[in-house]
């Protein structure tokens, strides 16, 4: 056991396609880690392969070649402990007809071998909103406290590595706010996040580190920022005294003095200096059209 | 093993939230089996070693229900879960396939055996009306393995099925085509030597004849097929279907439908 949540290496996925028998390689030779403590977002488009990533990491799937490793130790070996470091919140909502918020919530605690785990269950509804609904019937939870829930079940074990598949699809955006804050919260507590999702806007907030996968392959990794300063367009706004507003594109490379005297501008003429950073959206469009 | 005991938890939580449909209902249809051919066309039919319809009728009934509803636990559970998604959460779980099997196994027993325990009461109630007697139990030892080996039978056929089925049609199919079938051509109603000599010899290969008349053997002391048969066909059919249950869990699909 190391101290490295997750590591996959050179991970190879194909399925048999049905009609006509060949194979799709829907993942095609990923590695990435993640350290404690860190969000790390996998975008792309849909089809990319992030699902057939976290099937192989949950072991729903098995990996066609590379390996996948928690804590150092390969999800295929022996999945009941790698299974026991992860808590998995799926893309599609479970709509679990029969029973309440909390006897969900225990029976999976007892799943992960927990039997008296009721301060836990407490915590995860207090701080996720769902005190007041403990006693309802998953049937009777609006789409955002079922997420909620989905949340919660994947937490009531206290993994060390959080797998996000999706968690904010559908949810309006005063829940999504507070969904991030206690996303935020749980990296603080050195929990490892792997993120899919497909707001960049979410991306672009949580997480420290990105990869970015297209048609099965990684196709950028590295820190969010250094993506969207290499990929995106950096824009300078000026507005003059004088009333007249000014937008410089593509300036990525340039300080706002050479900008100035390249365009014979005069310091004291300018009012307001907005720079827009670019957005990891415009970078993201750009890596995958590309 | 809190894993495996919070499965079979949730089986059995899971059958007496939905009680009407899962014990009231069946046994509603034993009662009347009981009543309309037990008590009302019993009188007509004529047992060999003398022994009355009736009793002969109330440990059929019990297999019936036994493995009808343990059949039906496992399937509709796991059935349930790919409608609602939550099938799912059983791979990401740390609990092995075995505690999957026997967890979900047992929840089926658990439930057949309430329905068959129910039924047998209602028997006996019937019985000492009519006859006039309170039945003797022959064998209660032999009750109990019988009614371990019938109910882990049919639960992990259930689950065979239910992980293999694409369809709700295709689990359906199996209930019509199959387990229909099979129970009545087992002897639940009838001596299997009253039948025509060509459904005789099919009886023979039909599983479900040696479990129920190894469970009469235990209730009433009589049966058409030597003990012995009947422990070893029982015990057989219980490794044979798991061996099956556990070829879907790793087979089959946990995907929503």
């Amino acid at each position: 056991m190391n101290q490295i949540p997750l590591e996959l290496k050179n991970l190879i996925k194909t399925y048999p396609l049905k009609e006509s028998g060949k194979f799709v390689e829907a993942v095609r030779d990923v590695s990435f880690a993640i350290k404690p403590g860190e969000i790390f977002g996998l975008l792309g488009p849909n089809g990319a392969g992030k699902t057939s990533i976290i099937s192989t990491i949950t072991t729903l799937e098995k990996p066609t070649s590379g390996q996948v490793e928690v804590f150092g130790v390969d999800v295929t070996k022996d999945p009941l402990f790698t299974k026991k470091q992860m808590g998995v919140v799926h893309q599609e909502i479970i709509n679990t007809g029969f029973f309440t918020i909390e006897e969900i919530l225990k029976f999976q605690s007892g799943y992960y071998g927990l039997r008296n785990n009721q301060p836990r269950i407490d915590y995860l509804l207090e701080k996720l909103s769902l005190k007041e609904h403990r006693s309802k019937n998953v049937k009777q939870l609006s789409g955002g406290m079922k997420r909620r829930l989905m949340i919660a079940k994947a937490l009531v074990h206290s993994p060390k590595l959080l797998l996000l598949d999706e968690p904010t699809a559908g949810v309006d955006v005063g829940l999504r706010e507070s969904l991030w804050n206690f996303v935020t919260e749980l990296k603080n507590e050195g929990i490892a996040i792997l993120l899919t999702t497909h707001y960049l806007e979410e991306a672009e907030k949580l997480c420290e580190r990105v990869g970015i996968i297209n048609k099965g392959k990684i196709i950028f990794i590295g820190e969010t920022h250094a993506v969207i300063s290499q990929y995106s367009t950096k824009k300078v706004h000026l507005e003059m005294k004088s009333g007249l507003k000014v937008s410089f594109t593509d300036v990525a490379s340039m300080g706002l003095v050479e900008i100035l005297e390249k365009n014979k501008i005069a310091f004291s003429d300018i009012k307001n200096i907005k720079v827009d950073e670019g957005k990891l959206e415009e970078a993201f469009s750009k890596m995958v059209n590309s | 093993m809190i894993g495996f005991l919070t499965l079979l938890e949730k089986e059995i939580k899971r059958f007496l939230k939905v009680i009407i449909q899962t014990l009231i209902s069946p046994i509603i249809s034993s009662f009347l089996y009981l009543l309309v051919f037990g008590v009302s066309l019993g009188n007509s039919v004529q047992m060999k070693n003398g022994v009355p319809y009736l009793s002969f009728l109330i440990p059929g009934l019990m297999v019936m229900g036994l493995i009808n509803n343990s059949f039906q636990n496992s399937s509709s559970s796991i059935v349930t879960s790919k409608f609602s998604g939550d099938l799912e959460d059983l791979r990401v779980v740390p609990i092995t396939n075995m505690q999957i099997i026997m967890a979900m196994g047992l929840g089926g027993v658990i439930r057949g055996f309430l329905v068959a325990f129910v039924t047998g009461l209602v028997g006996y109630t019937f019985h000492y009306f009519k006859l006039g007697e309170v039945m003797k139990i022959e064998h209660p030892f032999w009750i109990l393995f019988f009614v371990l080996t019938g109910g882990l039978t049919f639960s992990f056929m259930g689950i065979f099925i239910a992980f293999i089925a694409k369809t709700f049609d295709q689990l359906s199919a199996f209930s019509t085509f199959i387990l229909l079938p099979l129970t009545y051509l087992g002897g639940v109603f009838v001596s299997i030597e009253t039948l025509h000599p060509v459904w005789q010899t099919v009886s023979h290969f039909n599983p479900l004849f040696y479990l129920i008349n190894g469970f009469r053997y235990a209730v009433i002391g009589f049966s058409d097929v030597d003990l012995t048969i009947s422990i070893l066909v029982s015990l057989l059919s219980v490794a044979i279907t798991y061996g099956m249950a556990r070829y879907a869990l790793v087979k089959g699909s946990f995907s929503r439908w």
